[in-house]
């Protein structure tokens, strides 16, 4: 594996999450995109080449034939191609209420300490501020996947102290058996927030704990991009920025038309340490 | 109306029951008929509607553009699995309530309707919505539901909260969902209704079963004695279907699995009017200035694109018999 030298901030986010993928293991990924892109690198590298996916159509373990034309991430003959099973959207809520899911994999618009997800209003709900399309599946997949990964950005208004609408559940107010109370699965609930810059799990009492930052960042910069500062870790690693293998197989195989890449920033490595690039005037 | 004063269908099976022994063919008549009488006959101002899938993906986009043309007034959506349809809807001044699971919010077509107190969001979640729609289907009056709870959109949902008679745990319930009518685009359809959906999908047997009224809109006709043959693959039993129409592209601009492939230049043109605020201009291109789907095939789309969306379809694998 060689580190790469210049890649987006996107991709790197997706290779973390790659590396957290865990083999032999199902995974309900979100919407196509970033979430699906991670399980299928980890296949394909040789991470997880026995971790299988769903999504929300009730496509069971498909071998997708990418890339899919705007939106056709679900309900479309590529994205279901040559699945184990195809069902509905019922099928997907049961497996996961069965408990075959594993973990479930989110991108979220603003995700708040307690791991609780926002897609349905920024402002005072109903009506001063902007709406939002709602949970969609996050919320079955936040509920009942037994170990949820959040993906999204490090910026002060979407990782915040407390989401202006739970759509979907995090640790809800962080009380001890607050979930199970509120009618969820026991033993369920977030395990890793994901960002461009950092990665975070959750103390054993549910607190947020950073534990991890990008190579081309500091503890400082993370916390500065966070409305609530979380607990850090007595050793907060450095993230192994992506390999050139790894994005190889994300750029000719996953992303080929750069849907992750188009926003975010490029990092390159100068000869001395990894930079972000300054956005063009 | 709950006690946290939301409103939600009132699901009473009994009635349901009655509806079905009153209104339900069960003699085998061929229910097939034009879009246009299809949607004023079993389409009224008012009723709850459910279209299954959306309009990017094998979803019934000629009925809701039928229903845009006739000017249908105050449904009540069932917005899952949705990103284009119910921005359309609203815009045209069609609907004027919607439980959400997840719908295409670009652009200010929302927040200026409920602004304008023209729109009333009630919050559920996709799951949430098909799990209403098994719970119709299968003629319960809620359903047991291990999501939504500690949500604010449990708050704004018919939900709520009991304790599970046989764990003694707290659990959510969701009131069944019996709409007043469902639209369903399938690939394969009988005269009578005895219809085929090929691949994944989102709730269209549920969807068929707990509405009042069904209207199916098929890519082709195929004998009965077709459906006999492999009775493993009808989808929907013809006892639910009221209506047949005929639209081949009738997903368009969406993709119909195995058929035909998006469009996705239409998909850019609609996202566009969405966040442009230009959703007047898009229906009257596509929607008011055409007699019918078929008409809008013709003058607006036209032979050569339409081929050219079956030939970028490649894959058949699984589709169609």
């Amino acid at each position: 594996m060689t580190a790469a030298t210049t890649f987006n901030e996107r991709e790197a986010e997706s290779c973390y999450v790659a590396r957290l993928i865990e083999d032999g293991r199902t995974y309900w990924v979100a919407g196509g995109g970033g979430p699906m892109y991670a399980v299928l690198l980890a296949q394909r590298i040789g991470y997880a080449p026995n971790a299988q996916y769903i999504t929300e159509d009730g496509a069971i373990a498909p071998e997708p034939m990418l890339p899919f034309d705007p939106i056709q991430t679900m309900v479309s003959s590529r994205a279901g191609y040559r699945a184990l099973q195809w069902g509905t959207m019922n099928t997907a809520q049961d497996y996961a209420a069965l408990g075959l899911i594993d973990y479930g994999i989110l991108n979220t618009l603003q995700v708040d300490t307690h791991g609780n997800i926002n897609s349905t209003f920024l402002g005072e709900y109903p009506d001063a501020g902007r709406r939002f399309g709602g949970p969609g599946g996050a919320d079955s997949i936040a509920a009942m996947a037994w170990r949820t990964i959040l993906m999204t950005d490090q910026q002060r208004r979407k990782f915040v102290n407390r989401v202006d609408f739970i759509s979907s559940p995090g640790f809800l107010d962080g009380t001890e058996g607050a979930r199970e109370e509120a009618g969820l699965p026991a033993g369920t609930g977030p395990w890793r927030v994901v960002t461009p810059a950092a990665m975070y799990d959750y103390t054993e009492d549910r607190q947020l704990r950073l534990i991890a930052v990008s190579a081309w960042t500091t503890v400082d910069e993370v916390l500065s991009e966070c409305e609530h500062r979380p607990i850090v870790a007595d050793e907060v690693a450095v993230l192994d920025p992506p390999t050139d293998e790894e994005l190889t197989i994300y750029r000719t195989e996953l992303d080929v038309r750069g849907q992750t890449s188009d926003r975010g920033k490029w990092i390159v490595f100068n000869g001395e340490k990894y930079e972000p690039m300054e956005d063009e005037a | 109306m709950n006690e946290r004063g939301v409103e939600y269908l009132t699901p009473d099976p009994d009635v349901f029951r009655a509806y079905s022994r009153d209104h339900k063919q069960r003699r085998l008549v061929s229910k097939l008929m034009s879009e246009q009488d299809a949607v004023a006959t079993f389409i009224d101002d008012g009723d709850y509607l459910v279209y299954d899938c959306n309009y990017l993906q094998r979803g019934p986009a000629s009925l809701v553009r039928e229903i845009i043309r006739q000017q249908k007034r105050d449904l009540w959506v069932g917005a899952k699995f949705t990103y284009v349809a119910l921005a359309l809807l609203v815009q045209a001044g069609c609907a004027s309530r919607a439980d959400v699971g997840y719908f295409g919010s670009r652009g200010p077509v929302f927040t200026r309707a409920i602004k304008e107190g023209r729109l009333k969001f009630y919050e559920y979640s996709n799951a949430g919505m098909t799990l209403r729609l098994r719970a119709g289907a299968q003629g319960a009056s809620f359903i047991q539901n291990r999501s939504l709870g500690g949500t604010d959109g449990f708050r704004y949902s018919g939900a709520c909260t009991i304790e599970d008679p046989f764990t003694g745990r707290p659990t959510v319930v969701l009131p069944a969902l019996y709409p007043d009518v469902a639209i369903i685009h399938v690939q394969e359809a009988d005269i009578y209704g005895n219809a085929r959906v090929y691949g994944t999908g989102i709730a269209h047997t549920e969807a068929a079963m707990a509405a009042k009224k069904v209207i199916i809109s098929t890519e082709r006709l195929v004998d009965t004695a077709e459906i006999r043959q492999n009775p493993a693959l009808t989808s929907i039993p013809w006892l639910a279907v009221d209506a047949v129409v005929l639209a081949p592209y009738g997903a368009y601009p969406g993709s119909c699995q195995g058929a035909y492939a998006v469009d996705a230049e239409h998909t850019m043109e609609v996202f566009a009017a969405m966040a442009q605020d230009r959703i007047g201009e898009y229906l009257e291109k596509w929607v008011y200035s055409v007699s019918d789907h078929a008409d809008m095939l013709e003058r607006r789309i036209g032979a050569n694109q339409l081929i050219g969306l079956r030939n970028r379809e490649i894959i058949r694998e699984g589709y169609a018999s």
